[in-house]
């Protein structure tokens, strides 16, 4: 448990800043896919010996791949594309797992992660990923903002807009891979997109959003983790209802609160 | 700042792989003074800033300029919904001389508050961007560009969803950075516009006409620039562009 939670600290850290520019930059759906896109990869790990990390990031780097060629050769929306590899990555999980592999309960723990499988290797991973968002989110955060502000603009600012987008996705599979034992295939996104998503209805600006993100990821990380450990539930799926949860109460306060502000300025 | 000059000579330029999307344009403007840059969507306006900021391939020709050119995009392409504010916009303008492990300097804080209270906008700095009147968001964008230290203001439709009010403002401005010796190109469809500034360049894909306005917007160059389908002329004296906005070149 307490290596557990070290993990999802680790990790809440990583979620909650890298969530913060994933929300801005309007990946959230992207994030969820490349987290569910990782399941055929797991799937295969055990059975040929591969080490899950890898396996992940295979399956992850597959789905970026067919996702470029579709948007770009193919001439798909985005969206579209997006949404047709994700249910395509969880049909061939499904399959490779029910009819293939035989995986059983073990699918469980791969869609929603465990308490129990934290490896040193997973700790290593998600402290390494702790450290990796928040140097990157001081050292590319110029980059980030005014790419994401206007991209066409971005150039003439001396921006390198194109690499920063290469590492912000780069970073974005390393957090997924790492998120995948404590929250599972399916549920990257408690992590990643609903305390950014709420800490953006908190905050107006970026300094704001980012604190808010990782305090909130932290927050709604050990709850859950908490909460599962005495439920006996898996953590993705605890995590993503605190995470719901929170996004609900405070989507709920501005509805009352923002009225009332409005009638006494009035 | 010293004057500040924009020489270009036979410039054809393409957006890699293709072919140019813009040929055979030269012209010539010095420090102080202004050009309107006319045509029809599509017709080379943006190909052109494009070009004079190195962004996009020169196939032939040359680009000789006096001074850093910086561009001042249309409000409208920049998220309103984005977390910054007309400050962090104007501090935008020094990213490029800011290394990467570094924070913006002081310095630059300063210059920032400077040219937001150059363009009449020092109280609206701590405010975002998005909650700023159209006028206002295009005065912060062309503070980034003094942030920038420009010479050569490459401005795109700046009088886009303005204002009179603020048109009027951003009107006196240009000529205040026309008298520190600063180029302007102004990207325009505004033909009554073009006509106070000092120079007009018409493009369609090729360059159509260069000259004084009075000389150069005649009705031939006009229905050669956009088309004599989509130019209304009024008692000979007006001329209007009507067109739709799509502005992928």
């Amino acid at each position: 448990m307490q290596r557990a939670l070290v993990a999802v600290v680790a990790l809440g850290v990583a979620g909650g800043l890298l969530g913060a520019w994933i929300v801005l930059r309007r990946l959230a759906f992207f994030a969820h896919a490349a987290g569910s896109a990782t399941f055929p990869g797991l799937v295969v790990a055990g059975p040929w010996g591969i080490a899950p990390p890898l396996a992940a990031l295979g399956a992850g780097l597959a789905f970026a791949g067919l996702l470029s060629r579709l948007t770009r050769r193919a001439g798909t929306s985005a969206d579209a594309a997006t949404g047709l590899l994700l249910a395509a990555a969880l049909a061939l999980g499904s399959v490779l797992a029910s009819d293939v592999y035989s995986s059983g309960a073990g699918v469980d723990r791969l869609l929603f992660g465990t308490l129990l499988g934290v490896s040193d290797r997973d700790l290593w991973l998600a402290g390494g990923v702790a450290v990796l968002a928040v140097v990157a989110s001081a050292a590319l955060a110029r980059t980030w903002l005014a790419t994401g502000f206007d991209p066409s603009a971005a150039p003439a600012l001396g921006v390198d807009g194109a690499r920063g987008d290469r590492l912000l996705l780069a970073l974005l599979a390393a957090t997924v891979v790492a998120a995948l034992p404590a929250v599972g295939a399916l549920l990257v996104s408690a992590l990643l997109v609903i305390p950014a998503a709420t800490a953006r209805l908190l905050s107006g600006s970026l300094r704001g959003l980012l604190v808010a993100g990782v305090g909130l990821a932290v927050t709604e990380g050990v709850t859950g983790l908490l909460l599962a450990y005495h439920l006996d539930l898996p953590p993705g799926p605890a995590i993503a209802v605190v995470g719901g949860a929170l996004f609900a109460l405070v989507v709920g306060t501005r509805a009352i609160v923002a009225p009332r502000a409005r009638e006494t300025l009035a | 700042m010293s004057a500040a000059s924009v020489e270009v000579s036979g410039l054809s330029a393409a957006y890699a792989p293709g072919p140019p999307a813009l040929r055979d344009v030269s012209f010539s403007a010095l420090g102080g003074q202004a050009v309107a840059v006319l045509g029809p969507n599509g017709g080379g306006k943006t190909t052109l800033f494009r070009a004079l900021l190195g962004e996009i391939a020169v196939v032939s020709g040359r680009i000789t300029l006096g001074g850093h050119a910086a561009y001042v995009p249309q409000t409208e392409r920049a998220r309103l919904d984005f977390p910054v504010s007309a400050l962090d916009v104007a501090l935008m303008g020094a990213y490029a001389r800011t290394r990467w492990y570094r924070r913006v300097s002081a310095n630059d804080r300063r210059l920032a508050h400077e040219a937001l209270a150059r363009v009449g906008l020092e109280d609206h700095a701590r405010k975002r961007f998005g909650t700023l009147s159209g006028g206002q968001r295009q005065r912060a964008l062309i503070a980034r560009a003094l942030v920038q230290d420009a010479g050569v203001l490459l401005l795109d439709e700046p009088f886009a969803g303005v204002d009179r009010v603020s048109e009027q403002a951003i009107m006196e401005m240009f000529d205040t950075l026309r008298a520190e010796g600063r180029v302007l190109l102004i990207a325009t469809h505004d033909i009554e516009q073009a006509r106070r500034w000092d120079r007009v360049l018409c493009l369609r894909g090729v360059q159509v006409a260069y000259g004084p306005p009075d000389t150069t917007l005649s009705t031939e160059v006009l229905e050669a620039t956009y088309g004599a389908e989509i130019v209304v002329l009024e008692d000979g004296a007006r001329a209007i562009a009507v067109q739709h906005h799509d502005h992928a070149h």
